[in-house]
């Protein structure tokens, strides 16, 4: 059985910054819905039904806190479901709204949220609780540490030095000075990158992505709908998740089921996903990427398991320009993650910013040409990953 | 709208665990995933993806479904999570089957009682402005509704009592343990009385799921079809709801019976598992369901429609008021009911069920509501 067609036909985004005081958590998801429905030019009793796309509660201090955004959504008496995979949540919820349409249930689906991950404190206080409160929690263990480690055995297996990770920073931070939506957007030069303070070894804190607020939504609709209402759209031709071990310790040492230097799992959900849209060679086929990296040095590794370089051979390439806009394959072109990070909805606008580029609707930060992308997000521990291709 | 093809129940399998088990929460996952996959005849090699239902809160975990992954099989496979609900996981995977993408799926959720206050861990769910300090737990929920429904309807405060005794017999037979702790579940606020409700209990439940294609291909026939399927929201907010009604149960009802062709459930339906986190609210879902109407609910109780050998048995399992591991409660009565369907609901077995109905509801004063159809025969939409 082949899935039928399911299109994007509404994005919204707010203006990503680190705090939004003049909107609370609902708000936000409003924001961001109003301007999906607006492109999509429908109103809600067109909506069959909400995705609703939120990591976790300790992020915004309410448990089931998808609960205040049902009215943000037009939800109420319809229906309505949560997703979270952490940082892949909100591709994880463009996948599930997928399923929505495809399954036949709807015919067209929102999804939607938001995060206000510059208002919560300390993000990275909430996310040493994913941990194992016996084993892993206690290190303490936070995001950063995390692929710091994995940083460290990438440059052990293939050579990366720390100045080739602020070269990372330097050409997303170009990017996202063409973004208007992006949070930091001020250029940065390998010196003022190199100069920053270490956060944890070799990760200084400009390779690192900021606590961001704003909300995500996008509408999808089946090709039937699109196709009677003559409606604008670019379609998703590849769906695909992969999970890696919950325990940091599993990937590492001699009984190691995978080596936290590469992205093993996020490269089986890039596969499936290429499978489903029928590509087979990406270096050839994709025309953009938005890979969720949320530190310079995961860029590098996320590159490799999109197939968009062979492993451990993205880091020359990055230095010489092939993922720039310009380049043969512009890699977050939008700044990315290292530039925008609320949390709830970053891989959601990993979609949404392919999305644009497919559509030719991207703006000052447009790679000319664009007809076929890969979008991708990576939550938990570097745990679950989901991959979207969207195609004009 | 119908879905695309059909899904069936292939195995199932519910933990009720003493209060003294030894096992840790990933041990307890672990073996409620093995034995729904036994239950199915099938390895974790056969399984294409996997949904679970947890609760942040509950687990004491940011993200819980990472804890769950390595219990469940999930390394190196396709996981979603619905922390919305239990019931949600059910729903996302029959979804994700229906769009032709899978042959097959894990659903499983899980509602430990770790946590120092299970009523702490719920208010935390209410706003932090309006409601965080009223203060407001499931329980106080279900009292505010238990309310609403009894100024609408006089003498509903004796129904509720018999109904709960009814509930506690049937859970005698299901859950006897746990039900035998419903007389302790501690000060409850008014109208709730002891016996009506049930104190939270650790508890967890896995179901094995596959489409028309799988069953066929397999000659599976010990299945329960899964024949219309409708969820819905409430408003996050309280004071925005008539709490004697139930909107988004009736769309739920709707999207599930037109699914299923069902005009008459009366007639269609031998079992039906309810989520009755109150007497209170097992009427008001029986209403909107059209099992009993309102002006009826005293005669219906006192024919005994609200028992296990009624033409239409309710709750044979004893249902939440009998045994409330809280944030999976309503994915059990999915299990229940498609347990009922394929004759494998051991000793509180309805003779002869073929139809059966499953009604989950989350959140506060049943927030989130879930209506499913099982049959021992595929029928209605893509049949």
């Amino acid at each position: 059985m082949t899935a039928p067609r399911v299109g994007i036909i509404g994005i919204g985004q707010s203006p990503f910054t680190r705090r939004r005081d003049d909107a609370s958590y609902p708000d936000l998801v409003r924001e961001a819905v109003i301007g999906a429905m607006r492109q999509a030019d429908l109103d809600f009793d067109a909506i069959d039904g909400t995705v609703y796309s939120l990591s976790p509660d300790a992020m915004v201090g309410i448990g089931n806190a998808e609960t205040l955004g049902v009215d943000a959504v037009g939800g109420r008496n319809k229906p309505f479901l949560r997703i979270n995979t952490g940082g892949a949540t909100g591709i994880s919820s463009v996948a599930a709204a997928y399923y929505h349409v495809a399954s036949g249930a709807c015919d067209v689906v929102l999804t939607a949220g938001a995060d206000k991950v510059g208002e919560c404190g300390d993000s990275q206080t909430v996310l040493n609780k994913i941990w194992d409160p016996t084993y892993e929690r206690q290190l303490p263990h936070g995001t950063i540490t995390m692929l710091a480690m994995s940083g460290i055995r990438y440059q052990h297996k293939y050579g990366m030095t720390e100045e080739d990770m602020a070269r990372v920073v330097v050409k997303n931070r170009k990017h996202a000075a063409l973004n208007p939506n992006a949070h930091l957007r001020t250029e940065v030069t390998v010196d003022d990158v190199m100069a920053s303070r270490m956060i944890s070894w070799p990760i200084k804190l400009m390779d690192c992505c900021p606590q961001s607020s704003g909300g995500g939504a996008m509408v999808l609709a089946s090709e039937k709908f699109i196709k009677q209402n003559k409606l604008d759209v670019v379609w998703i031709t590849g769906v695909g998740h992969c999970t890696e071990t919950y325990y940091q310790g599993d990937r590492m040492g001699t009984g190691q089921t995978a080596d936290h230097a590469d992205a093993y799992a996020l490269g089986k959900a890039c596969w499936r996903s290429y499978k489903m849209a029928g590509i087979t060679d990406p270096q050839k086929q994709i025309d953009v990427a938005e890979l969720y990296a949320p530190f310079s040095n995961t860029e590098f590794h996320s590159i490799e398991a999109a197939g968009l370089a062979n492993v451990g051979q993205s880091v020359p390439m990055v230095n010489e320009g092939r993922f720039s806009i310009g380049g043969e394959i512009p890699v977050n072109p939008s700044g990315g993650t290292l530039c925008t990070n609320a949390i709830a909805v970053t891989a959601m606008i990993r979609v949404a910013e392919v999305a644009l580029q497919v559509w030719g609707k991207a703006g000052g930060h447009q790679v000319k040409g664009a007809k076929r992308g890969i979008a991708t997000g990576n939550g938990g521990d570097h745990q679950f990953f989901g991959t979207v291709v969207v195609e004009a | 709208m119908g879905l695309n093809r059909k899904t069936a129940v292939i195995g199932t399998a519910i933990a009720a665990p003493p209060p003294d088990d030894p096992r840790s929460l990933e041990e307890l996952l672990y073996d409620v995933t093995q034995a729904a996959l036994i239950d199915a005849g099938m390895s974790i090699e056969a399984i294409d993806g996997i949904v679970v239902g947890s609760n942040d809160q509950f687990d004491g975990r940011a993200i819980s479904v990472m804890m769950a992954s390595g219990s469940v099989g999930g390394v190196d496979r396709d996981i979603l999570s619905t922390p919305s609900a239990g019931e949600h996981a059910f729903v996302m995977a029959t979804l994700r089957i229906a769009s032709g993408l899978y042959e097959t799926h894990l659903v499983v959720s899980w509602s430990p009682t770790e946590a120092s206050s299970m009523a702490e861990t719920q208010r935390l769910g209410a706003d932090p402005y309006f409601h965080r300090k009223l203060p407001l737990d499931e329980l106080a929920g279900a009292a505010l509704q238990a309310n609403s429904i009894a100024s609408a309807t006089p003498g509903v405060h004796d129904l509720a009592t018999r109904i709960a005794e009814l509930n506690l017999n049937n859970g005698s037979h299901a859950y006897p343990a746990a039900a035998a702790q419903t007389a302790e579940a501690g000060a409850l606020p008014w109208p709730l009385r002891d016996g009506m409700v049930s104190a939270p209990a650790t508890g967890a439940v896995a179901l094995v799921i596959a489409s028309e294609n799988y069953v066929a291909a397999k000659g599976l026939t010990n299945i329960a079809w899964v024949n219309g399927m409708g969820w819905a929201t409430e408003s996050g907010y309280l004071g925005d709801r008539d709490l004697n009604q139930a909107e988004a149960l009736e769309a739920a009802r709707d999207r599930a019976y037109a699914d299923a062709g069902i005009t008459n459930p009366l007639e269609t339906l031998d079992v039906v598992e309810l989520t009755d986190a109150s007497p209170y609210q097992q009427l008001l879902v029986s209403e909107v369901l059209g099992l009993s109407a309102r002006a009826d609910w005293e005669s219906d109780v006192a024919t005994g429609i609200f028992t296990k050998h009624s033409a239409l048995a309710v709750n044979p399992s004893g249902g939440v008021a009998s045994f409330n591991p809280v944030f999976c409660t309503g994915l059990i009565r999915i299990a229940e009911a498609a347990n009922q369907v394929r004759g494998t609901a051991g000793a509180h077995q309805v003779k002869g069920a073929k139809n059966a109905l499953a009604h989950a509801a989350s959140g506060f004063a049943m927030m989130y509501q879930s209506v499913l159809i099982l049959g021992d025969q595929p029928k209605g939409a893509a049949a």
